[in-house]
């Protein structure tokens, strides 16, 4: 194919490949330069002096999990609005635009619907599902 | 087809270019961008303490160096000559290869960096899709930091910093999109070549949504890159340091020049989205100006207008990077549920909207900016009145 | 020349990456090899073309679904007795050694015909077998999405509809 050349990558792959030889080259050679004086207290996690106690691994809140389902979800929306936002200037120039307008606007609409159902149910708040999670009663102190 | 610093010089000397040459001669190019944004980022290190101290009254770092500005070697020295120290109980592996991450997903970014219309690395198709793309690695290497040092601060650091970038990812990319949808394009040369040189043909003052979605996608970039008043993975007060808590030496650094680097490629991306990028007043930039009124040869107007181009480039690249630093020691830093609905309660909302406005705007309006309009509507009512 | 170097790398990283998240014992590990994995899929779309096919699976793959997987492993509260159950070195209880070779040499044959036979139906049915114009993929992406593939652009609205519903129910707590 002679229109389409791979050539364009190689910078890609070639800036990756620095950082890659920048890192590792940095820090195999810094063995040569650098002290290396490991002992039990240094090598303990940092808790402000204390020891420390129990596994930093704890259960987290699900909120987290939530906000990269919701990421993911307005990911894949960008996805299909990329290629139409990239055409949307030449239908616009062909007296198309507002078809184009219009099916866009239907598919964000739709969208729209969902957030504000979900600010309306209180899912945006990241506080107050908390509270609720924690003490079922604390919810009509919150309300 | 596609433009990239191979093809620039092909034009320039009129010689075709073999697969082998092109290697090489990107080879030497990436090693001069990978330096140049490396000095770029250390010296970002002393621009920020020297106009932290600038803001606070203080003389800042003064002794190595003329105004101290050899202070940020001081530092590469000194952090090369401290041990690494890896936690017990840490996972090594991932310890080690967090910060290659994300490094290495900085560093991609530069690729498509359009910081003049000939000595862009590369003008991928899809350039700005691939920086959001490469950039995420930035978001997993912060949160593998977080997680392999087995520290409840880095855990904590690690969680919260990649719950951030991907929550502000949604309203940067809706702004994203709707500069696509007003250039026609995804690719980096596209999105610049359809602004002007002066202010007026910029993006920013384009329409009145567009000028919204600059602020937005500004506040998008400063969470995206743990920037204060969005820097919770790294909060000093509540979380020792974040997610680089347990990493000393070299190993720290990486993660402290990523940011730095990351700052400037995210102000060049905003600089080139909605301040018309490398573009410079009454096309001086192509050369064929001063051509014609230096004579010479045709290479030297070229030049000429690359420098130019350049200068552009990072006069407004460095004004915003000058903006971050500011908000820096301005502004205070917010509470997670704040962070959290400023995203989804303001910037998402608002970013929608302005998409919907521009997409309504480029069809009523026929992609002309409001300008353009007023500069029509006061044409045809000045030919009215005669 | 490139070309070669660029699907070759990136089949490695794909194949390699694969590989580690099965045999890898920690699950940790197994979501880093899966993000290199992915990357060598993207690598592989890009070799073939499909830019904008390529960009997608780095943002929606590499950027969200792994940071999801992350948070979803941290759900989990990490006990540290809780390792991979399903190794690499559990697999033997599958089936011996020689069921896998059978199996694996007979899957490339079938296989191998399967895509012959494909290739060949598409190549006369293409008449002249070339690929398509790649410089402009998204355009192409977009221009079918607003003409042919309008309903189903639409209806794919309704689908992340319904997901970011169902993501809104399940983060709330239950009541009891």
């Amino acid at each position: 194919m002679s229109s389409f050349n791979l050539d364009v990558y190689m910078p890609v792959l070639i800036l990756i490949a620095f950082a890659v030889v920048m890192v590792v080259g940095v820090l195999v050679a810094g063995i040569l330069i650098r002290p290396q004086n490991p002992e039990e207290l240094k090598l303990s996690p940092y808790e402000c002096g204390e020891e420390p106690v129990g596994p930093a691994w704890s259960n987290f809140n699900i909120r987290f999990y939530v906000t990269a389902l919701v990421f993911i979800i307005f990911d894949v929306e960008g996805a299909l609005m990329f290629p139409v936002a990239a055409v949307f200037q030449k239908f616009n120039k062909i007296g198309q635009g507002g078809v184009l307008f219009g099916t866009l606007f239907l598919f964000v609409a739709i969208l729209v619907v969902g957030i504000v159902y979900c600010w309306k149910k209180g899912d945006l708040d990241w506080v107050r599902s908390y509270q609720v999670a924690n003490d079922d009663t604390s919810k009509k102190e919150v309300n | 087809m596609n433009s990239s610093i191979v093809s620039f010089l092909s034009e320039m000397t009129n010689f075709e270019f073999t697969s082998l040459h092109a290697f090489i001669i990107f080879g030497i190019a990436c090693f001069l961008m990978v330096n140049v944004s490396a000095l770029i980022g250390g010296l970002g290190t002393y621009a920020e303490r020297k106009i932290s101290a600038d803001l606070q009254m203080r003389q800042g770092p003064n002794r190595v160096g003329p105004f101290g500005i050899l202070q940020f070697l001081a530092d590469g020295v000194k952090l090369l000559l401290k041990e690494i120290i890896i936690p017990t109980q840490a996972d090594k592996v991932l310890f080690l290869i967090s910060p290659l991450l994300c490094l290495a997903g900085v560093f991609a970014t530069l690729a498509v960096l359009p910081i003049s219309s000939g000595l862009i690395l590369t003008d991928l198709n899809i350039g700005i899709l691939y920086v959001l793309g490469v950039s995420s690695l930035v978001g997993v290497g912060i949160f593998l930091g977080g997680y392999s040092s087995n520290s409840k601060w880095s855990m904590l650091g690690g969680m919260r910093g990649a719950a951030q970038i991907i929550s502000y990812e949604v309203p940067v990319t809706l702004c994203i999109i709707s500069i696509v949808l007003m250039a026609g394009g995804l690719s980096m040369t596209t999105l610049v070549n359809e602004q002007g040189g002066l202010p007026h043909q910029w993006y920013i003052l384009h329409n009145p949504f567009a000028f919204i979605g600059f602020f937005v996608f500004f506040i998008g970039i400063l969470a995206e890159s743990n920037r204060a008043p969005f820097d919770l993975p790294e909060a000093e007060s509540e979380l020792v340091s974040g997610y680089h808590t347990e990493y000393s030496g070299m190993a720290f650094s990486f993660f402290a020049l990523a940011e730095y680097i990351e700052v400037f490629v995210l102000c060049g991306i905003s600089a080139t989205l909605y301040l018309g990028g490398y573009k410079v007043p009454f096309e001086l930039g192509s050369g064929e100006l001063i051509n014609s009124t230096l004579g010479g040869p045709e290479f030297i107007g070229k030049g000429i207008g690359q420098l130019l181009q350049l200068g552009a480039f990072f006069t407004k690249t460095f004004l915003l990077y000058y903006v971050v630093i500011w908000i820096r020691w301005t502004l205070p830093r917010l509470r997670v549920d704040q962070l959290v609905s400023l995203c989804w309660k303001y910037l998402t909302p608002i970013s929608i909207i302005n998409l919907i406005g521009i997409a309504a705007w480029e069809w009523i309006f026929k992609g002309q900016s409001i300008f353009n309009l007023i500069a029509s509507l006061l044409h045809s009512s000045g030919g009215g009145g005669h | 020349m490139f070309i070669d170097i660029m699907f070759i790398l990136s089949a490695l990283l794909t194949l390699g990456g694969a590989f580690g998240v099965v045999a890898s014992k920690n699950i940790m590990h197994a979501c880093i090899y899966l993000l290199g994995s992915l990357f060598g899929v993207a690598g592989l779309y890009a070799t073939l073309g499909a830019d904008f096919l390529a960009a997608m699976q780095l943002v929606v793959y590499a950027g969200g679904i792994i940071i999801l997987m992350l948070f979803a492993i941290m759900l989990t509260g990490g006990h540290k007795e809780a390792v991979n159950k399903f190794g690499l070195d559990k697999i033997p209880s599958m089936g011996s050694v020689k069921t896998f070779l059978i199996g694996s040499f007979s899957s490339l044959i079938i296989g191998s015909v399967v895509l012959k036979i494909i290739a060949s139906i598409i190549n006369s049915h293409d008449g002249s077998g070339k690929l398509p114009e790649f410089s402009s993929s998204v355009e192409k992406i977009g221009t079918l999405l607003v003409t042919d593939h309008v309903l189903s652009f639409e209806i794919s609205s309704v689908l992340l509809l319904g997901a970011l519903v169902g993501a809104a129910v399940i983060s709330r707590p239950r009541k009891q």
